[in-house]
């Protein structure tokens, strides 16, 4: 088991149990944190407000409207998800520090990469419980609403904003490391949020009104920003193409065609699989606990 | 004339036929018809064949006026080769047959049922199967299609033939036919026409009008077609109560118009189309406005898009509700040009955010649009591709927040309506079968929510790092 008689070994193998018992210990906590349980409860009546109001009388219009609501719910996790998963990352790690406990933590026999990926699936659990509260509820009032919706959609737009809610934390936990303290790390938080969901599509805009990019640089310039990625991917999981999209849209899915939502996820996991790697880095070389 | 029933005992493919036809017992008897083509031959002017439950070859050519009728739906199996069965004559009846497996030659229009100089030719309650074209007619002025169930072949949507197509026939009714898989159904030099609650679905051009003057084209369902309808080159149009229903695609219109004169469109509902109407260049004479009401424009990408240039279209008591985009010009032009209320009537729009304090149910301030992502849009098309995103959001709330940014109004709606409008009932069944299970999966995933939040509470039988062995 853990390699209780060598504490300060390092490096040291990378062992699952403390991992575990970190990512509980994690969860446990968001489940005492007010903030979480704002950050859960805005999200779910967000979203069961989406439902009650997107879908107007259905038998004037012979279709429940779901794929409209779904529409705005993308919009609505495109804003909220990426802020809520990149505070709490970056909040955590700082605010254990500030608090003292992470220090507590680290006299135990644990290494840096197991507290870490033990406060990532943690964290990745919370995002979860809050990400199918909000879907839940959408779902929820939707059925009481009105007719009609697919079941299957909702689950597959959950399991993409969680997803995304992956990417986003590991961000979270970059910034986490690196932050001196819990106001920095929340303030950094909130300017990559203003990058990845406001700043990086008006670059882009900006770079067509002034060069006419060609429509594959286009593409490539949006599809790497990870919350675009969840976007095209949910409209393909609501439309089946890119069409709505204009030009890129048509070209993205001409071109790569079903293998367009594979890219999508394939982004996604990249930034997570890069992100989480990025944070034991920042995170074992930090001299500072 | 002198008519008796005569059983012709005959096996073809264990078929029977029963023919009600004056007999001469003799030819009857003597030569012993093998095939449906033999009873064709046989048959006079004015016969009715009785086809009873089998299979029969097809290929065959109708050529004096008959009555072709299936009971208990008989078999004309045209083996993959040609059309098959050929009308060239006026007043021939098709009813009840299963018309299936023609050739599959573009070029040659491999067909169902094709006939030439066929008038009052009546093709009613048959099915189609694995046809090329279900039907092309030629020159059958007064021809009735009524309840047909026509269904194409499994090939890539442009190798496939047209579910129906009319060809210089005036005054044809088609009624009541499920046409799917097909390419379009189209009416060329189609006078008179009369298209009415039928149901296209999957094709490419749902109901196509060329050069087709004064059709009524009402209660028709057109759905999950690349364009539900097309009218072109035609004029005194009428629309009526049909429904366009999720005809998307790259160039994916509900409902098209290019150089239609004198239009009514009125009552009709166009619900999760990349495009609810298309207009372009109609009315293209400058005396004629167009009547564009009470119609509903909801979920669609793009409620009506018009052409920068097309004018004199009146917009009037139609709802807009929740398109992406409600109204927009396919360039940077503005649509001013057309009425957008009409004698104080001008439409619901659910983005309206006026009010109406003198409750007249007209609102006290007009509805405008002017959205600088759209006119961004119309100057750099790219640009479509962040439509509904936050930074799209975020350039539309800068121009109105800075009125120097904010483009000129592309219309102007002075007279809105409040509430939407009484409509109808729509002739779409309300699907409801997902909703217990979409209950159920909701609360799924509330549970497993709280299932993960509860999982970090379970008291661990272990402390902190200690492994169970030490």
């Amino acid at each position: 088991m853990t390699a209780t008689t060598q504490p300060f070994a390092l490096p040291r193998t990378f062992e699952p149990r403390p991992v575990v018992v970190i990512a509980r210990k994690v969860i446990r906590e968001a489940s005492r944190d007010r903030w979480f349980w704002l950050n859960c409860a805005g999200f779910a009546v967000l979203a069961g407000a989406i439902t009650l109001t997107a879908v107007p009388d259905h038998n004037l219009i012979g279709s429940g409207g779901f794929g409209r609501t779904a529409a705005s719910l993308v919009a609505l996790v495109q804003l909220v998800v990426p802020l809520m998963a990149l505070t709490l990352g970056a909040r955590y790690l700082s605010g254990e520090r500030d608090s003292g406990t992470l220090v507590f933590l680290l006299c135990h026999p644990v290494s840096r990469t197991e507290v870490l990926v033990g406060t990532y699936i943690g964290l990745a659990g919370s995002m979860f419980a809050s990400v199918a509260t909000g879907f839940g509820a959408a779902g929820v009032f939707s059925a009481l609403r009105s007719a009609s919706a697919d079941p299957v959609l909702l689950v597959r737009l959950a399991m993409l904003s969680w997803l995304l809610s992956l990417a986003m934390l590991g961000l979270g936990l970059v910034i986490g490391s690196i932050a001196r303290n819990a106001s920095t790390g929340l303030g950094m938080a909130l300017f990559a949020w203003l990058a990845v969901v406001f700043l990086g599509d008006l670059g882009v805009m900006g770079t067509v009104v002034a060069t006419h990019m060609p429509v594959e640089a286009l593409f490539a310039a949006v599809i790497v920003n990870p919350v675009e990625a969840f976007r095209l991917a949910s409209v393909v999981a609501l439309d089946g193409s890119l069409d709505a999209l204009g030009p890129v849209g048509t070209y993205a899915f001409d071109r790569f065609g079903d293998g367009m939502a594979y890219i999508a996820l394939g982004v996604m996991a990249a930034w997570t699989a890069g992100a989480v790697a990025a944070a034991v880095f920042t995170f074992r070389i930090g001299d500072r606990i | 004339m002198a008519t008796r029933t005569a059983l012709t005992g005959m096996l073809f493919a264990g078929a029977l036929v029963v023919a009600t036809v004056p007999v001469d017992p003799a030819t009857a008897h003597g030569t012993a018809a093998t095939d449906l083509q033999d009873l064709i031959n046989a048959a006079v002017p004015g016969d009715v064949l009785t086809l009873t439950p089998g299979t029969y070859a097809g290929g065959v050519t109708v050529d004096k006026p008959l009555s072709l009728v299936g009971e208990g739906w008989p078999v004309i199996d045209g083996h993959g080769e040609g059309s098959v069965i050929t009308v060239t004559a006026p007043d021939v009846t098709i009813e009840g047959l299963v018309i299936a497996n023609s050739g599959n030659r573009l070029d040659r229009e491999h067909s169902g049922i094709t006939s030439d100089l066929s008038p009052r030719l009546r093709i009613i309650g048959n099915r189609f199967e694995n046809v090329l074209f279900g039907m092309f007619l030629r020159h059958a002025h007064d021809a009735e299609i009524v309840g047909n169930e026509i269904g194409g072949k499994d090939l890539f949507i442009a190798r496939r033939g047209d579910g129906i197509r009319i060809w210089q026939s005036t005054d044809v009714l088609v009624e009541g036919n499920d046409v799917a898989n097909g390419r379009d159904s189209v009416f060329w030099f189609a006078d008179g026409a009369t298209v009415r609650n039928n149901h296209v679905e999957d094709g490419r051009y749902g109901l196509h009008f060329m050069y087709s003057h004064g059709a009524v084209v009402e209660g028709n369902v057109l759905e999950r077609n690349s364009v539900g309808a097309f009218l072109m080159y035609s004029t005194d149009l009428t629309m009526t109560g049909n429904v366009f229903r999720s005809n998307r695609g790259p160039s994916g219109y509900g409902l098209g118009l290019k150089d239609v004169d004198g239009l009514t469109v009125s009552g009709n509902r166009f619900v999760e189309n990349r495009v609810g109407l298309y207009v372009d260049n109609s009315p293209s004479k400058v005396d004629l406005y167009h009547r564009i009401e009470s119609n509903v424009f909801a979920f669609n990408d793009i409620g009506a898009l018009l052409g920068s240039t097309v004018a004199r279209n009146v917009f009037t008591g139609n709802a807009f509700i929740d398109n992406v985009t409600q109204v927009a010009s396919d360039s940077t032009g503005n649509l001013l040009d057309n009425e957008w209320s009409h004698e104080g009537v001008g439409n619901h729009w659910s983005d309206f955010a006026g009010y109406d304090a003198d409750g007249d149910g007209i609102g006290d301030i007009a509805y405008e649009i002017d959205n600088l992502f759209m006119d961004l849009i119309g100057r750099y098309p790219e640009m479509a591709f962040f439509t509904g995103t936050p930074a799209a959001r975020a350039v539309d709330m800068a121009s109105q927040t800075f009125p120097s940014l904010r483009p000129e109004p592309i219309l102007t709606d002075d007279s809105p309506l409040i509430r939407i409008p009484t409509l109808p009932m729509s002739p779409l069944a309300v699907e409801s079968a997902s909703r217990a299970l979409l209950f159920l999966v909701s609360l799924g995933l509330l549970g497993a929510a709280s299932a993960v939040m509860a999982g970090g509470r379970f008291r661990l039988s272990d402390p902190l790092g200690g492994g169970g062995a030490s």
